[in-house]
């Protein structure tokens, strides 16, 4: 279970997460949508440790990470997979070893074993004979899938996806989406995604919350979110300018 | 009323400036320190770091050979007329050029072409690899970017730039030669004999410390500074431009303490 209580973080004067909770089960896929820049990615990337909170307590199956030792560090970092927006495939490596990479780094299995389950990972993702392909050779909806493959290749149980659909065509997303609840279903992962695409997100999602000046202002199914009467939710669903998240100035005139 | 400004008033007025500073030197610190202890570990990926020194080394020797070629030339130029003006006769040219190679222009030469070409291209790789997310992506691997980045690199600048700065002295001394015999018609064994009667082995350490010296400027320099890029494209530009004026002016400053510490102790 990944437990996250009372986070704080700030960078300077601005605060971002302002006492953001969360609890993901096993076998749960949790939906985080919000506007752009309310700090949805950095909350995504404090659960992994790659961003340190100013205070709270993020324990991932028992092990707090903000003060665990490296040992106890890279046992969390082989349980928990992220998918990153840009797909962050490493350049230099073809599409086999940047699937293999974390197999090599965090498991011990043999070469023989590796080329297996990567071919098998590349299968999943709906992917073949690509093994030899540079990332720049790929296109924006094969990056991610083998960002998903890279992921999903040392089974993790728990995958963090920060918005997993951005910049893909809606065929595409829809694709991801499916993935998604795929590897939910077959692999009994449990998911945390960051997404603005409110189709995938009642496609995928168990629990969806919205994240707003630092904390979070409405947690619920996707029923309840279309229910809801939340103002700040219904904006968002919406995709209304016009509403209480003000983005732009409207006392600005012309001239 | 007369101001005094003391250590705590200087440090209100820079408090942004001054935590920066401490910041980076503790980042700094804790790469290097991270770097010695895979090398002492022997965590070193062989392949890559093999992959850096052809890259570092055999790539430069080119344009290492072409600028002390010319190095060695001018220098056997410039002495043959000072000597002439002065003595009617071109007098210690392959002394002075010799020298001038093995001691100074050849380790620093060899070091700033090196980080122009090397220095450079490591911060912009890792810079990119910092913007575009792709070592926090080895993190979530389970792999350190220290150990699996720069590690090799480090080794590669390391026993690569002594090499060059060999090959320097040996192309600049060459190039005086060529110069001398041609233009001041000095015999090569004139030539040569003036080059290598006043050297000693301590001259040729010399230089080599200083090239060592200088390597271990240039990588850390070119990885800290690719590891701390930030602001997208821009600051992949601005972190390159910062790598390289930054390595340049630590070489000439640490050139001259250098010179100062090895004379003292009498290797010269």
């Amino acid at each position: 279970m990944i437990r996250v209580e009372n986070i704080y973080k700030s960078f300077g004067e601005k605060s971002i997460l302002c006492g953001v909770n969360l609890e993901v089960c096993s076998g749960q896929t949790f939906v985080i949508v919000g506007s752009s820049g309310v700090g949805k990615s950095i909350f995504l990337k404090t659960i992994v440790g790659l961003i340190k909170p100013e205070s709270g307590i993020i324990t991932i199956d028992g092990i707090d990470i903000t003060k665990c030792i490296v040992s106890d560090l890279r046992k969390i970092q082989k349980k928990v997979g992220y998918v990153f927006q840009e797909s962050a495939l490493f350049d230099s490596l073809n599409v086999f070893e940047n699937v293999a990479f974390g197999l090599r780094s965090l498991t011990n299995l043999s070469e023989e074993e590796i080329k297996n389950r990567v071919t098998k990972c590349l299968t999943m993702v709906g992917l073949k004979n690509v093994e030899h392909l540079k990332p720049a050779n790929l296109s924006g909806g094969m990056k991610k899938r083998v960002a998903i493959a890279r992921t999903i290749s040392y089974k993790p149980n728990y995958i963090l996806y920060d918005e997993p659909t951005t910049g893909l065509d809606p065929i595409m997303s829809d694709v991801i989406s499916d993935l998604i609840i795929s590897l939910k279903k077959y692999l009994n992962v449990s998911s945390v995604v960051v997404t603005h695409d409110m189709k995938s997100a009642y496609k995928i999602a168990d629990r969806i919350m919205m994240l707003y000046e630092g904390r979070i202002i409405f947690s619920g199914t996707p029923e309840e979110v279309k229910n809801t009467d939340n103002e700040y939710v219904r904006q968002f669903v919406e995709g209304s300018s016009r509403g209480p998240m003000q983005q732009i100035d409207r006392t600005f005139k012309m001239g | 009323m007369k101001k005094t400004l003391n250590v705590f008033q200087f440090y209100k007025a820079n408090q942004a400036f001054v935590y920066r500073l401490i910041e980076g030197l503790g980042k700094a610190v804790w790469m290097v320190l991270e770097t010695f202890a895979c090398i002492f570990k022997l965590e070193i990926n062989c392949k890559s770091t093999i992959e850096q020194m052809v890259e570092v080394g055999w790539r430069s020797t080119p344009i290492v050979i072409l600028t002390s070629f010319f190095t060695g030339m001018v220098l056997a130029l410039q002495v043959g007329n000072a000597t002439s003006n002065l003595f009617n006769e071109p007098v210690y040219v392959g002394t002075v050029t010799g020298f001038s190679m093995v001691i100074e222009l050849g380790p620093v030469l060899t070091s700033i072409v090196v980080t122009g070409r090397v220095g450079a291209a490591i911060t912009a790789e890792l810079g990119t690899m910092k913007v575009t997310e792709q070592l926090d992506a080895l993190y979530t691997l389970g792999t350190s970017p220290v150990k699996y980045l720069a590690v090799s690199r480090f080794l590669a600048c390391f026993f690569m730039l002594p090499i060059l700065t060999v090959i320097s002295n040996i192309v600049g001394i060459y190039g005086g030669l060529i110069l001398s015999t041609n233009t001041w018609g000095l015999s090569t064994y004139t030539y040569l004999s003036q080059s290598l009667d006043f050297m000693t082995v301590r001259t040729f350490i010399h230089g080599f410390i200083k090239s060592f010296f200088f390597a271990l400027i240039m990588v850390i320099v070119a990885c800290y500074k690719g590891f701390n890029t930030e602001n997208g494209a821009e600051g992949v530009g601005k972190a390159v431009t910062g790598s390289v004026m930054t390595s340049i002016v630590l070489i000439l400053v640490t050139d001259y303490f250098l010179t100062t510490l090895l004379v003292a102790l009498r290797i010269k």
